[in-house]
């Protein structure tokens, strides 16, 4: 007798938000470093305006993906390091259903970080990120991120020196999302017409599609072990 | 057998040097001048007037001169500044066009100047190390006005060399013509040219790559194509090395050295297994 | 049960397996074919006029990612092979893919970068395509680490499977990225738009002619003889470090 898909995907990520309430642990370390992350770049880069306005949808994704891969490594690690992914396994839960909920959960916290860091860039960069296309875009970008970062953590968990090895193993991997998010955004932040980063949407929605389907039907192998 | 196939290889790869060092020299290429700096492509029917440090050639007719130069100054435009004054003795004064395009070697100026009524000075000019590569087009025929000018493309322009050819002359003619009518085709040794003129001013564009180069003339413009045709020859040819079977040598032994490796590696790996299968015999026996 | 008759049987399958007669006939069809094209792009095919000798190079240049396109993907299959069928031989192949692979991804850059001194007068700039080649090889060198970093033989087989199927992303990049970033200076010389490419040349029948024979090679014949080989190897390795387990759990 086999928990059912939904309730367990959800006990998931209610155990997991009720985790993250009780010890704030996650959020607040990657919040705290997408925040160090903008203002360092705002220092590093020495941006006039132009420079500014070219630059800041790199900074955004870049930050995004640094703060994702550091949530990422934190969320599996509490599973695997106090046996609670054994305890998930040997439950009778379909290994999709653990997959999803990892992958909820972990969204949910990347997406609270990104929507908290478009208002801060709002601010420190002067330009107005909180566009209704853009928050699509970061929206669509985070979720596949998430896929493929939740998957590749659950793999890397069992290497050697695993907090190194998922951000070499993810950001090959996330290329084609960072790709198409930068060049949506970039162009969605200058207000250039619809048909001229339409295409980029479209392309970043099919990619997330794809690695989304392609972690679903492998994350059954990954957790089999 | 892999020994003796590896030996093969060896054997082989020697064999093919050879070949590359002796058929070394036997083609024809672009002809070129090569400086202590660098390469150009020579322009035939230009006077040769280059020194050992610089490259010029001068075509009296057209009483044009393409300069090319490596000077000591980081600052690029600083340097074609200097490199002018040195040269031709003139004093540039504010640019009319200043903008900066991105080739494959880096970013270069494009600077056009006219000093006077008569000259007119249309310069590239990229920072190299702590130097600067100036390459210039110095004209000073009282009958013409030609003006050289490399753009990044526009989004839409693309194919469109009439287009990128109106956005020039919109730049720099000093009566832009209202309509471009005569547009014409030139095959060019530098590549394919579109021509399209008006009462007045005469523009020539060749797109290639992700940059548009262009020319303009207004006066007598006979000479136009051979201008163009010379001075982007001199842009686009700038640093290719025609003798580089040197190269080819280096990226064959470096291929060469790659797949070796990775073969050698085998052999090692397989010795390696051999070698641990020989001390687990031995154990074995010594168990016994 | 004496020590002996237990370890003897696994010993033979380490040792005595010869060199299949397909694989040495593979090799030397491959080793003459290599010959052979090189022969062709050397000194059958005309000097370019305008690139001189260095555009020789290119007669290993793009073949070179052509094999390693096939030996990644030769990859892909190993990986989804066993993860179906759980046998491990398919992951021997597809380990061997990624190292075959690399050392073909490797060729392509270095030969590029040495193209690309005399032509564009640089060893390397920020051209799409050049960067998601180089992303690509960095994709299969972290693929090579994450291999040597997890212990358990089986959840390694797996996970490598898994991996070997993303990194994939990476190659498919590299060749459509001209198609959604236009912005690029490599030249094409299959295909369509050759308009943005700086160093670009004629494909004529010469040229096609030296090509074609080489492109075949190094699509088929070398990345198979080498991934065979590597994967035999790694068989034996197998076996020899199950042996030494069995006589140090005696």
């Amino acid at each position: 007798m086999k928990t059912p898909f939904r309730t367990a995907v959800l006990a998931i990520v209610s155990k997991d938000l009720r985790a993250e309430i009780r010890s704030r642990e996650l959020l607040s370390v990657m919040a705290i470093f997408a925040f160090l992350c903008i203002l360092v770049f705002s220092f590093a880069l020495e941006l006039d305006r132009v420079a500014r306005e070219e630059a800041i949808s790199g900074v955004l994704w870049v930050t995004l993906v640094f703060a994702s891969l550091l949530g990422f490594n934190r969320s599996l690690a509490q599973e695997g390091d106090q046996g609670n992914l054994d305890a998930m396994l040997l439950a009778p839960v379909s290994r999709p259903a653990i997959f999803l909920g990892k992958l909820l959960s972990n969204y949910l916290f990347t997406l609270i970080v990104a929507l908290v860091i478009l208002p801060l860039m709002t601010v420190i960069y002067n330009s107005n990120l909180l566009k209704g296309w853009l928050i699509v875009t970061t929206l669509l970008g985070v979720f596949g991120f998430s896929a493929i970062g939740t998957l590749l953590a659950m793999l890397t968990l069992h290497t050697r020196s695993r907090e190194a090895m998922l951000p070499i193993a993810m950001l090959p991997v996330a290329l084609p999302l960072l790709l198409t998010a930068v060049r949506a955004t970039t162009n969605i932040l200058n207000d250039n017409p619809a048909r001229e980063w339409l295409v980029w949407l479209q392309l970043l929605a099919a990619v997330t599609v794809i690695y989304l389907t392609l972690c679903w039907l492998l994350s059954g192998f990954v957790l089999e072990e | 057998m892999m020994r003796s196939l590896l030996r093969l290889l060896c054997l082989i790869s020697i064999l093919i040097f050879a070949g590359v060092v002796l058929a070394q020299g036997d083609e024809d290429t672009v002809p070129y001048i090569q400086l202590s700096a660098f390469n150009t492509p020579l322009l035939e029917g230009w006077e040769n007037q280059s020194e050992d440090d610089f490259a010029q050639f001068h075509y009296a007719e057209a009483h044009a001169t393409i300069r090319s130069a490596l000077v000591e100054i980081g600052d690029p435009v600083a340097a074609a500044r200097s490199d002018l004054r040195r040269a031709f003795g003139i004093e540039l004064g504010e640019a009319i066009y200043q903008d900066k395009v991105n080739l494959a070697d880096g970013t270069w100026n494009v600077l056009v100047y006219e000093p006077d009524a008569v000259a007119s000075a249309s310069v590239m000019a990229r920072r190299a190390g702590s130097q600067s590569v100036v390459i210039s087009f110095v004209e000073s025929d009282p009958e013409a006005r030609i003006l050289m000018l490399t753009i990044a493309q526009s989004g839409d322009a693309r194919e469109d060399a009439a287009a990128e050819i109106d956005l020039a002359l919109s730049l720099l003619a000093s009566n832009k013509p209202a309509d471009l009518v005569e547009t014409s085709a030139l095959a060019l040794p530098s590549g394919e040219w579109t021509r399209a003129g008006g009462a007045g001013a005469v523009g020539m564009g060749m797109v290639f790559g992700n940059d548009s180069f262009l020319a303009i003339g207004e006066g007598e413009t006979g000479n136009l194509p051979k201008l163009a045709d010379a001075y982007n020859r001199t842009v686009l040819g700038f640093f290719i090395t025609p003798d580089n079977a040197g190269y080819l040598a280096l990226a064959l032994t470096a291929s060469f050295a790659i797949l070796a490796l990775l073969i050698l590696s085998f052999f090692w790996r397989s010795r390696n297994i051999q070698k641990d299968l020989e001390l687990i015999e031995s154990l074995n026996q010594a168990g016994d | 049960m004496t020590t002996k008759t237990k370890v003897m049987p696994t010993r033979q399958t380490v040792e005595a397996t010869p060199m299949p007669r397909a694989l040495q006939l593979l090799t030397i069809v491959t080793l003459v074919g290599f010959c052979f094209t090189l022969a062709l792009g050397l000194f059958v095919a005309g000097t370019d006029i305008q690139q001189g000798e260095i555009q020789r190079i290119f007669y290993i240049h793009m073949p070179s990612f052509f094999g390693a396109f096939t030996a990644f993907g030769l990859t892909v299959v190993g990986g989804i092979l066993y993860l179906w069928r759980k046998n491990e031989q398919w992951d021997r192949i597809a380990g061997a893919g990624v190292e075959v692979g690399l050392a073909f991804a490797l060729i392509n850059l270095v030969t590029g970068a040495i193209w690309a001194r005399p032509i564009w007068n640089t060893w390397w700039t920020w051209d799409p395509r050049l960067t998601s080649a180089a992303i690509m090889a960095l994709t299969y060198a972290a693929y090579l680490m994450l291999r040597a970093g997890i212990e358990d033989e089986a959840r390694k087989r797996t996970f490598m499977s898994v991996y070997g199927i993303f990194a994939f992303t990476s190659v498919l990049v590299t060749l459509f990225i001209i198609r959604v970033v236009p912005e690029t200076i490599h030249p094409v010389i299959v295909g369509a738009s050759p308009q943005n490419a700086q160093g670009s040349f004629e494909a004529t029948s010469g040229v096609v002619m030296a090509l074609v024979p080489s492109l075949l090679l190094w699509l088929t014949l070398m990345p198979i003889t080498l991934i065979w080989h590597r994967s035999r190897i790694e068989g034996r390795l197998e076996a020899v470090n199950r042996l030494k387990l069995q006589i140090l759990s005696e």
